[in-house]
């Protein structure tokens, strides 16, 4: 390696960054706000889509028997169950344990005194391998000429894989505007350090530097606002997640945060570098075609 | 080393800068462009080093066709050709020393190569004592030869100079002359556009007279004015 060059070209950098500070102020905070919003959307995408997934595991299909299926019978649709490939377990209720379940699940609230007879019929409780098989599986199980009925949690289900979509839409448009936003910014700033240096420019063009020798420590310097930016936000992200997460988790004990810090942060400064580099190039480019 | 041939340079806003010039400059040749203001001498050194396209005809330096050089290939052009100017073209916060290497840094040179070729340029402009000085604390001689330097430090086959002795007065301009004139002795090709008549007289080289466009007279060891030595005119 030639240091002598990289010298040269990390003073050239150091030259254009501290140029415009200001601007390259704005540049950074920018670029900052869009990665706080983008790891802030991440994050809570991410605890949905585990919460989610979470809920969906523990859904279970209610299989409730014709009057006429005894215990026997349901012994055959058990191993029918047992035979199916997107099914977990499947547990046979019979209608003395559904109506003890009951009483334990309601206590004292239910009076079974009352009854004179068992009200409920026998029943299987199936668990689906896979979330997204839920209706389907229920609809295959309703076809067998035992089974009465099919109920689970289809709303539940449905609606947490609509939010899911929705919400990753949404999240998708508003980084989208908001990585163009920054993009500009990023690249008026460069346009005015190409502005304040452009007899270096000339000097540069005329001497005989290629266009791409002359991007470079443009770009570098998009980039380098792009990185300072992500890194400031993710200092920001960091001291929210510190301060809050815990209150949260402590509040929502039912939801597990979990966060790969290490791959969000190499996401986000992957980011905004990349918004520097596609906001430089074309601000230098436009320059020097012209 | 180049060739014109029938070019005629007819700028965006009608103005006819150069209108059917033929000419031809040999090798380690010394030429002087002349002629007033506004009379094409800029504008036929731009087409040289590819600053301007010509509207027609053929435009040939070194051996490669300027007027049909792809883009990507300007830069090995121009690392050929030295420019010198009247306004001296130095980067105020950089040294003399910088100011010359930066040439050579951003075509990409080595280190190595940078710190033996800068000395040797500066060496041959007579700055050597003077490369740690800002260019503001130069003279306009000195300022010049800095230009100069920069422009030789690449080893070009050609220099250009568009009126560099423009903002100088007689004594610096008499230097700058006669530093043009070593350089060329060691073989480069020095091509000079100037209205000081009294450089020209004194030079006795091929002059190159442009009006409106067009070659009025080209003469080996010529005057600025045709047949009319008029340094006698002239003090000093």
């Amino acid at each position: 390696m030639d240091w002598g060059r990289l010298r040269f070209f990390l003073g050239e950098v150091f030259t254009n960054f501290t140029r415009n500070a200001g601007m390259q102020f704005t540049a950074i905070g920018t670029v900052a706000v869009t990665i706080v919003l983008l790891g802030s959307f991440l994050f809570v995408r991410d605890t949905i889509a585990t919460f989610g997934s979470g809920v969906l595991s523990q859904i279970e299909i209610a299989v409730y028997l014709k009057d006429d299926v005894d215990d026997a019978k349901a012994k055959d649709l058990a191993a029918k169950f047992a035979a199916d490939r997107r099914i977990a377990s499947a547990s046979y209720v019979p209608r003395r344990d559904g109506l003890k379940r009951m009483k334990d699940v309601l206590g004292s609230d239910f009076d079974t005194s009352l009854l004179t007879s068992n009200p409920l019929p026998n029943a299987f409780h199936v668990r689906v391998k896979d979330a997204d098989l839920v209706p389907a599986v229920a609809r295959s199980i309703d076809r067998d000429p035992r089974v009465a009925k099919t109920d689970y949690a289809a709303d539940t289900v449905q609606k947490l894989l609509k939010a899911a979509t929705v919400l990753g839409r949404v999240g998708i448009a508003l980084i989208a505007l908001l990585s163009i936003s920054a993009a500009i910014v990023i690249a008026n700033t460069i346009r005015l350090t190409v502005f304040a240096r452009r007899r270096e420019i000339a000097i540069m063009q005329l001497v005989g530097a290629t266009n791409m020798y002359i991007r470079m420590p443009f770009i570098a310097e998009g980039m380098l606002a792009g990185l300072l930016g992500a890194a400031v936000a993710i200092g920001v992200l960091a001291l929210a997640a510190y301060q809050v997460v815990p209150k949260l988790a402590s509040t929502l004990a039912f939801v597990t945060f979990h966060v790969n810090a290490g791959a969000l942060c190499a996401e986000l400064l992957a980011v905004g570098a990349a918004v520097g580099l596609v906001a430089s190039w074309f601000s230098v480019g436009r320059h020097l075609r012209a | 080393m180049i060739s014109l041939r029938g070019v005629t340079l007819v700028y965006p806003n009608g103005t006819r800068a150069l209108d059917d010039v033929d000419l031809e400059i040999e090798k380690g040749s010394f030429v002087f462009l002349v002629g007033h203001s506004g009379t094409g001498k800029s504008s036929l050194l731009k087409l040289l080093y590819r600053e301007e396209l010509p509207s027609t005809g053929q435009v040939v330096v070194d051996n490669i066709r300027v007027d049909t050089l792809r883009r990507g290939r300007v830069p090995k052009l121009r690392r050929n050709i030295g420019v010198v100017f009247q306004d001296f073209k130095l980067l105020s916060h950089k040294t003399v020393w910088e100011n010359v290497a930066f040439a050579l840094q951003v075509t990409g040179t080595r280190t190595k190569d940078v710190m033996r070729m800068v000395p040797r340029s500066l060496d041959l402009v007579g700055l050597s004592h003077k490369a740690r000085v800002f260019p503001s604390e130069l003279s306009g001689g000195e300022q010049q030869r800095t230009a100069i330097a920069r422009a030789l430090v690449g080893n070009p086959k050609i220099l250009l100079c568009d009126e560099p002795t423009g903002n100088l007065d007689p004594s610096n301009t008499t230097e700058i002359m006669e530093l043009l004139q070593r350089i060329n002795i060691k073989g480069t090709t020095v091509v000079v556009a100037t209205h000081n008549q009294a450089v020209v007289d004194r030079m006795r080289r091929r002059v190159v007279r442009l009006e409106h466009g067009r070659i009025l007279h080209d003469d080996e060891r010529g005057y600025y004015f045709r047949g009319l030595g008029q340094t006698a005119l002239l003090p000093g």
